[in-house]
């Protein structure tokens, strides 16, 4: 057993470390993995001397599970607008003191005050998107407006889209004219045949990377985060984004601070560093999402202000969704049943 | 387990049996039974609007389990796990035994290579699949260069692909333990049986196969029980368009933020496996006891 | 001695059992490489210029770079070494150990415990990861590389115990009464005698063991802090952003230095000789 004498030590070195590192000028963010580029973080050690302790999540409800759980614990989350609400109703977040944040002047006054958040007190926006349709022109020649443009039997077998079963019913009561955030039974009737129909059409579900199935060229057409179809389209002006004349679903991921955070003195500063435009423009750089800083946006390419998945033309209507709550379970009931059915 | 293990024949102190034993109870007991304690009271309580449990005492969440829906899916989950352990049986023996029989210098290695491709990120491994699986992937290419009429196979994104994907991941864990029977074989056995006029496959089938037996269950065992609740190779080969037992748990906490009745659906899945578990210990106990 | 007791002497097989192992040799073959076929396209891949790494681009070796620059990302695979390692040992001694007195003593609730045991295999990973945290936050103990190596012990050391158990069974019960007449003690016999018998399955089932570590994700997420993040919580991470060619370059790496590791210890022995 010569590796036992040999890493048991190792191991107790790294455990005293991680105790002796507890020490102050420290700041325990727990974001999206890689969302926040590193030559930010960097610059911010830099210029304040705080070590930043960034710890990641793949979605928002690891990030809501391990929070409500009781474990670890954060001076900086990074969730999207409805989980912050939900935090926000469970007392998790601390309001934020708009004093030690003179940058929130940078932002677009349309990304603040949001429902999920009304009076802007305990949430900034950090990046934010949309759910829309991505065709790709050369082999869908039809105009592809809406929702039903997407799911007909021409294109059956040749769809990807969002592995989320709030997703797939939200585009069914927009295309019902129904609202999107007041979930009734009766509603849910109504979006049932509508759903049943598309399922069978569906070749992919995937919500961590839709774009493969349609740079693969397994699929035509889907139905993706913003995000995703920036990229594509970034690789290949084919790959063509419309948001839905019906209404889409959009995201705002936000900053927040912990109602239990240690160092919320270091969250401010590491908050507004964030809103620098020279600084946010560097997280528009690395990833093509909607940059609600307006000063850091006048430092942005032609080429990027172009990309209409960033930057979408018009005036589209847009809604961000509110915490639903039990209803959430009626939902995955619904579409694990149709799924199930095939 | 408050039973003291009561040595039949031999000289050993209880006392020291029960010392080697207890890290492993106290283990469990930490680690497993507290655990699964905390997710049987939670499947009895009820959620509130923000997805907190409260404890009030229901029993609606395993009225839901029962639902046809939950059941079917349970049924499709046990035959994917039972078609990925057939084959992995089939692919997987002879590579056991050929390590197993190989030179005593080279098993080692031989295991390492069959275990390296696993040291590889899971993801990774996945899209390179996904790859090699695709419309326009390297399959499908080959076959274009073979017969280029041949129409494009339609691989990824099908049930097919989800059982490749489950035969690929698990058979490491089906050709480990058999290896470890095949290993000590006895070579005069097999050649007595050949010399009273058995032929190689009446050898096989006679001689060999029962006395690796254990480790065939052994590997059945690893390799069944485990891809039952998979659900990550469903989502990326499979296109998630079929749900299976493993992504309804894995959504009640990632989607629908229904803790209890994940706990619910957890709770059943594992208390049949446990009740099928212990009955087959039970009755196969004789089985066990013959000497190979 | 041992040795004589588990393998028998090699000599040369009548034929007809010879062309059943050249077949099977063949089907091995084919099985290793099936085995080996996305290893062969991930390694090219790790050559991709295209950032997606989906479409074939044109050959660089930036990624190789890529890699050796990005602290976090080596920081996490030296976390994921760490905690697969430590867990390996703990499962090995938990295991063998288990399946031997299991095996060994005949008690009232072995059969109960022997199906416990088999729990953790079962358990979906989320419910395990989730009751771990609750478990955890309620004890007041913190999460980190103790809480990942304790939840990855739980669920990999059974892997461990069937496949030793799986080995015990008929196992002749002579070869340990032997010993102890010999006047060795029970703890001697089990050291001396049976441990070196049970070694093919006890390293069948260490590397099961450091498999089923290594690419852990979800009970890892849930006990992890910072400082103990693995290789699975950032490339699963990564997925939000776009998962490139960086990842096939660090899986390559891994891999060159896993086979020069075994080269090197072949050599060592060698030179002990």
């Amino acid at each position: 057993m010569k590796p036992l004498r040999l890493l048991l030590p190792a191991l107790l070195a790294l455990l005293v470390s991680a105790v002796a590192a507890r020490a102050a000028g420290e700041l325990n963010l727990f974001g999206w993995s890689e969302y926040i580029p590193q030559p930010v973080l960097d610059g911010f050690t830099k210029e304040t001397g705080i070590k930043v302790n960034f710890e990641t999540f793949a979605s928002n409800e690891e990030l809501l599970s391990k929070l409500v759980a009781g474990g670890g614990s954060y001076d900086l989350v990074q969730p999207s607008d409805y989980a912050a609400e939900v935090m926000i109703r469970q007392h998790l977040l601390s309001p934020l003191d708009p004093a030690l944040l003179p940058n929130l002047k940078n932002l677009a006054p349309e990304f603040r005050q949001r429902p999920h958040d009304p009076a802007g007190r305990y949430t900034v926006p950090y990046m934010s998107g949309t759910v829309g349709i991505v065709v790709n022109t050369d082999r869908v020649k039809t105009p592809v407006r809406g929702y039903g443009d997407v799911f007909t039997p021409a294109l059956k077998d040749r769809i990807v889209v969002l592995n989320d079963t709030r997703e797939m019913v939200t585009w069914a009561l927009y295309t019902l004219n129904l609202p999107i955030n007041t979930i009734t039974a009766e509603n849910l009737a109504r979006a049932r045949p509508v759903v049943a129909s598309w399922v069978k059409l569906v070749k992919v579900y995937d919500s961590d990377s839709p774009k493969t199935a349609l740079l693969n060229g397994d699929v035509d057409v889907g139905v993706v985060w913003s995000g995703e179809a920036a990229i594509l389209w970034k690789e290949n002006k084919k790959f063509q984004y419309v948001i839905p004349a019906e209404g889409a679903h959009q995201f705002i991921d936000v900053l927040a601070i912990p109602a239990n955070a240690k160092n919320k003195a270091a969250a401010h500063q590491l908050i507004d560093y964030i809103l620098r435009p020279e600084v946010s423009v560097l997280i528009s750089e690395a990833f093509p999402y909607t940059n609600p800083n307006l000063a850091a946006r006048k430092l942005l390419s032609a080429e990027q202000l172009a990309n209409p998945a960033s930057y979408p033309p018009g005036h589209p209507k847009l809604e961000t969704f509110r915490d639903i709550g039990k209803d959430a379970a009626a939902i995955d009931r619904l579409v694990t049943d149709l799924k199930s059915a095939q | 387990m408050s039973a003291a293990p009561a040595v039949s024949d031999r000289s050993t102190p209880r006392w020291r049996a029960w010392l080697l034993l207890a890290p492993m109870v106290a283990w469990l007991t930490l680690f497993v039974v507290v655990p699964t304690a905390i997710l049987i009271v939670y499947s009895f309580c009820e959620r509130d609007e923000v997805g907190r449990v409260l404890f009030t005492f229901t029993l609606e969440n395993y009225h839901r389990v029962l639902d046809p829906v939950y059941l079917w899916i349970f049924a499709r989950s046990i035959g994917y796990a039972g078609l990925t352990t057939v084959i992995c049986i089939a692919v997987g023996y002879p590579v056991a035994y050929c390590i197993g029989r190989a030179r005593e210098e080279w098993r080692q290695r031989l295991l390492l290579l069959v275990m390296v491709p696993f040291w590889t990120s899971f993801l990774i491994r996945t899209y390179a699949w996904i790859t090699i699986l695709k419309q326009e992937g390297l399959l499908n290419g080959l076959l274009h260069q073979l017969s280029p009429t041949a129409s494009p196979l339609d691989l990824l994104y099908t049930p097919t692909a989800v059982v490749i994907g489950l035969v690929y991941a698990y058979l490491p864990f089906m050709i480990l333990p058999i290896y470890g029977s095949v290993e000590k074989l006895d070579g005069s056995l097999i050649e007595a049986a050949h010399d009273l006029g058995a032929g190689p496959l009446r050898v096989f089938s006679a001689v060999i196969i029962p006395l690796t037996l254990p480790g065939i269950a052994a590997g059945t065992l690893l390799v069944f029980v485990p891809a039952v609740g998979m659900f990550a190779i469903t989502d990326l080969m499979g296109g998630a368009r079929v749900p299976l037992i493993g992504n309804v748990i894995q959504n009640q906490f990632m989607q629908a933020r229904d803790w209890p009745f994940g706990a619910a659906l957890g709770a059943v899945f594992m208390a049949l496996f446990a009740v099928t578990y212990w009955v087959m210990l039970k009755f196969g106990a004789g089985e066990e006891e013959t000497p190979a | 001695m041992p040795a004589t007791l588990t393998a028998a002497p090699r000599r040369r097989l009548p034929s007809g059992l010879r062309v059943l192992e050249v077949t099977l040799t063949g089907w091995t073959s084919l099985v290793i490489v099936f085995l080996y076929l996305p290893i062969l396209v991930l390694v090219a891949y790790s050559f991709n210029s295209s950032r997606l790494n989906i479409v074939w681009e044109s050959f660089t070796v930036g990624w190789y770079r890529r890699v050796w620059e990005n602290v976090p990302l080596l920081r996490a695979a030296e976390n994921s070494v760490i905690i697969a390692a430590v867990s390996t040992v703990l499962s090995v001694l938990l295991g063998t150990v288990g399946a031997w007195l299991l095996h060994r003593y005949r008690f009232r609730g072995a059969r109960g415990l022997q199906t416990l045991v088999a729990v953790p295999m079962v358990m979906p990973e989320i419910l395990m990861g989730i009751s771990l945290l609750i478990l955890f936050a309620t004890a007041g103990l913190g999460l980190g590389f103790t809480a990942v190596i304790i939840g990855h012990v739980t669920f990999s050391f059974p892997f461990v115990l069937v496949a030793v158990q799986a080995r015990l069974k008929g196992l002749d019960p002579a070869m340990e009464e032997a010993a102890l007449d010999l006047g060795a003690t029970p703890l001697q016999a089990f050291w001396l005698v049976i441990v070196p018998c049970l070694r093919p399955a006890i390293v069948a089932g260490a590397l099961m063991a450091f498999t089923l570590s290594w690419d852990e994700l979800i009970v890892t997420f849930f006990t992890t802090n910072a400082a103990s993040a693995t290789l699975p919580i950032r490339v699963f991470g990564m997925a939000k952003v776009g998962l490139n060619p960086m990842l096939n370059a660090l899986s390559a790496l891994f891999i060159v230095a896993t086979v020069a590791f075994v080269i090197f210890s072949d050599y060592v022995k060698k030179l002990g000789r």
